[in-house]
């Protein structure tokens, strides 16, 4: 087991390097730079602009710009932002606390809400509730979490019970302790429920079909027919079998923490990583979108390493070595 | 002192014309324990204290450094911590005394003298002198620092010479008489040297990093009406009230009114409206298609909106006349001069004010906005929506139209091109969508395709690869900051920029006209070189302006003082709370 962690990690190594250099390639390669906007401004002088490109080192040749960038990266340092003049890691993690407490709520929501829900509707297949769920699944999968957040936006507004986006309301630095995790946890009612329910339908959709399979086994019907209770059967013996493949599924969520609620968190004005990336990557703000890539990188590795370790733990027949 | 035999003691210099302005006349009266002569702000009434303003913005700022700040997002939550020395008044458009009380400029219109206010301070205590004005120009000019104002601070290729005097008085030279001096160099914001000092003295890096976002806003030490409490990223940044301010209203108390303030960083304007009628926020900058269901609403939700001036921004076409960049016959006629004309005539704006922006704009013939009241020449050539004008003007150059509808020149090439923008500017791209109607009209096969910013001003700036791109420019009060656009070398000189020398005769009058300008104290006169350019303009057509949209800025009723001038919808200062509220 410690043997596949290791090789794991350490096949990382390359695969970072190789999407870096070819991130830093075509980022470079495409059109304009970080300047672009202040080239229209008619106030700054093209010896400003070249005086700002040198300090930026973009006037350096690029495969110059990438080695050094490298080899700051290797000794964590990950540079300044061109844009804010403060360090890459700073930036980022002055975000990465809002995104990963949404993405960490609306996960353990939606798991919650999902697999139970999964489990009934497999135990009544086509019944009128299981029927009812498939339909809100359809529904939820096809609605684009922009619709919904925007939706219940404007219920917000409409009703006044809930605030209309950020994190926090104005006189939060002014509360008690628990008035700001109140505070918080009204604003993140609406992302939870998008985020959350957006995913609830697709793991609900996997859970029912993978018990449904589990329930065909012979090991199943041997279990009834040898008289084992029916809560028995489902729990302790095919719901194990059936959760495997949502451990992967798990894995890859893991590594979507960071990223996986940029749009809704721009349309929602929650104050994480995903705008900030977004613009750092329309204004090329090179840097910051090469921190955001690796640190992107590392996290889908990762999560899907922890999969595999709980998959070897699940499921006895799993075994790397 | 016998060098300035025209000084006029206390003269404050508005646009040239050597007036006592009323401010200078009451500050007489009143004074604070610690400023003996406060600055005195005028404003309809007479406010009560205390409340939170909301506003909006919808960006982060980039840095708290204000020598280094080069766009709004940071130059705006800045302006409520450093002051300029003088100020525009936002309705008149006059230059009035802030930081520096008064000035003088010697006969020779070379060198100027600035003195301070007295008793003014820092957040910390210690007091606004020349040192720190000083440290300020200094930093901007020290080899790396990362700054766009030396660029406004530079005459003739030559950076401005400047010394102390005594403690609360500094003088500037310039080599050659600088008619916008006041707006550029009275636009210093000076910074506390006792604080920056010694960042400045370990590099040009380390300045340009120094009180960026990451700085504990307490450290952030001005001398403006507020104080940053907090900034959160992404969220929001608070102040709180200054109370050592220099500025009093006219019955000699203590400004400003308001208490706090907070921008709201939002990411969209589409949240902000939002906000706005949730009551979270307390102004909207509505957008012109806005106007009319905000008013509909303004009764119900207790706030105003204002039929608000125009905007300092132009719109226009323009058409790549840089041989570097396109070839004949596009470049003939491109650089044909009745082309040009025949497309202004062909391009109907009261269709673009009305489509586009709702009728909240007007139509629009040269560079200057008609919010620059100063300088804008009504009196140029007009372009009005006539196809049969337009014709007649392609005739004379030489094209017909066959039996098919299309235009050809004299040689038989169709005229066709393509018009360019930037993507995601939807008011952009319904424009240049209206223009390739109308051109169409006049027989010319216009492909309409918006580009990335990136890859647009990449072809404007470097490759020079374009033919025809809709785009606008943000403008202010003084022409000569477009002369990067307007001279025949300048960089910005989009249609054909860096110029070697002048490839037209009236390239060559607007160079000097700009020249003559920028060493012309004497405003009047400055106003005449530049209603010539304006004329210029008009009659060649190198830029084909289409529309100036109008504000229409609304607020809460329960503030006041705060009305739709020209320049600023209110002074920080002076805007206050009717009824006590947040």
């Amino acid at each position: 087991m410690l043997r596949h962690v290791l090789r794991r990690l350490l096949s990382l190594i390359p695969m970072l390097f190789g999407i870096t250099l070819i991130s830093f390639l075509i980022i470079q390669l495409s059109p304009g730079d970080y300047l672009a906007e202040m080239r229209l401004n008619p106030i700054v002088s093209p010896q400003t602009l070249e005086q700002m490109r040198a300090n930026f080192g973009l006037d350096q040749p690029l495969h110059i710009q990438y080695l050094r960038w490298l080899w700051n990266a290797l000794r964590l340092d990950f540079g300044y932002s061109f844009a804010f003049q403060v360090p890459v890691m700073w930036l980022i993690s002055s975000r990465l606390f809002n995104t990963l407490l949404l993405n960490v709520v609306a996960l353990a929501v939606a798991w919650a809400i999902a697999v139970p829900l999964g489990i009934h509707a497999a135990r009544r297949q086509y019944s009128w509730s299981d029927n009812t769920l498939s339909f809100a699944a359809y529904f939820s999968i096809s609605t684009p979490v922009f619709f919904s957040g925007l939706f219940l936006m404007y219920w917000a507004y409409k009703t006044g019970w809930l605030p209309i986006g950020g994190m926090t309301s104005i006189e939060y630095e002014f509360l008690p302790w628990w008035g700001r995790v109140l505070d918080v946890a009204r604003h993140m009612v609406i992302p939870v429920l998008v985020l959350g329910v957006f995913s609830v339908a697709g793991l609900m959709r996997q859970m029912r079909a993978n018990l449904l399979e589990v329930l065909r086994q012979d090991y199943v019907r041997t279990a009834r027919s040898k008289g084992l209770a029916e809560s028995v059967v489902i729990n302790r013996h095919a719901v194990r079998n059936a959760i495997n493949p949502l451990i992967t599924i798990f894995g890859f969520e893991l590594g979507g923490l960071l990223g996986g609620s940029a749009i809704l968190e721009i349309t929602m004005s929650w104050p994480g990583l995903g705008k900030l990336i977004a613009d750092a990557v329309l204004q090329k703000d090179l840097y910051v979108v090469m921190a955001s890539l690796v640190i992107g990188s590392v996290t889908l590795v990762a999560g899907n390493l922890i999969a595999d370790i709980l998959l070897a733990y699940s499921d006895p027949r799993i075994r790397y070595d | 002192m016998g060098r300035f035999l025209a000084r006029v003691a206390v003269a404050v210099i508005a646009l040239g014309l050597a007036v006592w302005s009323p401010v200078t006349a009451q500050t007489a009266r009143l004074s604070l324990p610690d400023v003996p002569n406060p600055r005195v702000i005028e404003a309809s009434d007479v406010g009560r204290f205390g409340g939170t303003f909301v506003t909006t913005s919808i960006s982060d700022p980039r840095t708290f450094n204000p020598i280094v700040a080069q766009e709004t997002s940071s130059s705006t939550p800045l302006a409520y911590l450093f002051e300029s020395l003088v100020e525009t008044n936002r309705f008149t458009g006059e230059i009035e005394p802030n930081l520096a009380e008064s000035w003088t400029v010697s006969q020779d219109g070379r060198t100027w003298r600035f003195k301070l206010r007295r008793g003014v301070q820092w957040y910390d205590g210690r007091p606004v002198t020349a040192d720190d004005l000083i440290f300020t120009l200094d930093a901007a000019f020290t080899e790396g620092v990362q700054s766009s104002l030396p660029d406004v601070w530079t005459v003739a290729g030559k950076k401005i010479g400047y010394r102390k005097i005594d403690d609360l008085t500094v003088e500037f030279r310039t080599d050659q008489p600088f008619g916008p001096f006041l707006r550029s160099v009275g636009g210093l914001q000076p910074v506390p040297k006792h604080r920056l000092e010694s960042t400045l003295r370990r590099g040009a890096a380390d300045f340009n990093r120094s009180w960026g976002i990451n700085t504990n806003p307490r450290e952030l030490v001005g001398n403006g009406p507020f104080v940053m409490h907090a900034y959160v990223p992404g969220q929001r940044i608070l102040y709180t009230r200054n109370a050592k301010y220099w500025k009093v209203d006219k019955r000699g108390q203590r400004l400003p009114y308001l208490a706090r303030i907070v921008i709201e960083i939002v990411p969209n304007v589409e949240t902000a409206r939002l906000k706005f009628h949730a009551r979270d926020i307390d102004m909207y900058a509505a957008r012109p298609r806005e106007y009319a269901e905000l008013l509909r609403r303004q009764q119900a939700e207790n706030f105003t909106i204002f039929d608000g001036p125009p905007t300092f921004g132009t719109e226009f076409l323009i058409f790549n006349q840089n041989p570097a960049g396109v070839r004949p016959p596009k470049l003939t006629w491109f650089q044909n001069v009745k082309f040009r004309q025949a497309v202004a005539h062909g391009i109907d704006r009261d269709a673009i004010v009305r489509q586009v922006y709702a009728g909240r704009a007007t139509p629009a013939w040269g560079p200057v906005s008609p919010a620059n009241r100063f300088f804008f020449n009504p009196n140029v050539r007009k372009y009005p929506y006539d196809l049969a004008r337009a014709e007649t003007l392609l005739r004379e150059a030489g094209f017909t139209r066959g039996a098919d509808g299309a235009l050809r020149d004299a040689a038989g090439n169709v005229v066709e091109f393509v018009i360019a923008t930037n993507s995601g500017n939807t008011d952009r791209e319904a424009i240049g969508n209206l223009i390739r109607q109308d051109l169409a009209k006049l027989g010319m096969r216009v492909t309409f395709a918006p580009e990335a910013f990136n890859t647009l001003v990449g072809k404007l700036t470097g490759t020079f690869n374009w033919e025809a791109i809709v785009l606008g420019l943000t403008g202010g009060l003084e022409p000569h900051n477009g002369q990067n656009v307007w001279r025949s070398n300048g960089s910005l000189h989009m249609w054909w920029p860096r110029q070697e020398r002048p490839a037209t005769d009236w390239e060559a009058e607007i160079d000097r006209l700009f020249d003559q300008a920028a060493t012309t104290i004497d405003q009047n006169k400055r106003r005449q070189l530049y209603n010539r350019w304006q004329e210029i303009v008009a009659e060649q057509v190198p830029v084909i302006y289409t529309a100036t949209q109008l504000t229409q800025p609304a607020f809460r009723n329960t503030l006041a003082n705060f009305s739709a001038a020209p320049l600023a919808f209110y002074d920080l200062e002076t805007l206050y709370y009717r009824t006590p509220y947040r």
